[in-house]
């Protein structure tokens, strides 16, 4: 399946059906396991986050997500395929930015590998997250690494 | 040398810039100077550099028409 890992704004229910119409084609498959991230309206000094925009390097998101992706699949040898939607531009509070789902033989290797891969994708993609405020104010975010 | 240089999330902010060539590059260090006299304001954030994509963690070896980038902490996600 070939597709754009940045996608235009939130990451629709539509894409996420989508995605699982895919995966539903595979046999050799047991257990999937996804993570969705989602903009949280955060309160911070008495102002709350009503949206993120996001930017990107969109070159470099394409080698560094080939990149985790290869050594994931190194790492867990059962893992059949590993996809990745990121948004970039405008998503409002409680709309969803991330989804990431992994498809292996088995529950624990797709597990653990989906987890790993959200960590990798928040410590290597070159992506920019600008929290915007009710008052049009904005703050550069920074990703606290596990 | 010719080289491309990109800034993005709080740095394209700060120098309003987000694309920037560099004409008759001598070096790397030539460069740097050169950006710095430029945007003097980027002094005050943290960032890497790219050169072709891959973040380098020593002056590279410039050649004609390479790709730097100005990346700020990243916060995908």
């Amino acid at each position: 399946m070939s597709y754009n890992i940045l996608v235009p704004g939130p990451i629709t229910q539509d894409l996420i059906i989508a995605c699982m119409d895919e995966i539903s084609k595979r046999t050799d498959t047991g257990g999937h396991s996804c993570f969705i991230g989602q903009v949280r309206a955060d309160n911070i000094s008495g102002k709350s986050v009503v949206a993120i925009e996001y930017s990107a390097y969109k070159k470099m998101v394409k080698s560094e997500a080939d990149q985790i992706i290869k050594m994931i699949r190194s790492e867990f040898k059962d893992v059949k395929s590993i996809l990745i939607l990121h948004s970039l531009g405008v998503v409002r509070a409680g709309e969803i930015s991330l989804f990431v789902l992994v498809s292996a033989g088995h529950r624990q290797h797709a597990i653990q590998a989906c987890s790993k891969t959200v960590e990798m994708i928040k410590e290597k993609l070159p992506v920019w997250k600008k929290e915007i405020f009710e008052d049009n104010s904005h703050e550069w975010k920074q990703n606290n690494l596990a | 040398m010719v080289i491309k240089v990109l800034f993005f999330g709080v740095l394209a902010e700060v120098t309003k810039t987000s694309l920037k060539y560099y004409n008759n590059v001598i070096s790397f260090g030539d460069l740097r100077l050169r950006i710095q006299d430029d945007f003097p304001e980027i002094v005050h954030y943290n960032f890497r550099i790219s050169v072709n994509n891959e973040i380098i963690n020593d002056d590279p070896v410039l050649n004609d028409g390479d790709e730097i980038a100005l990346l700020p902490p990243f916060s995908g996600g």
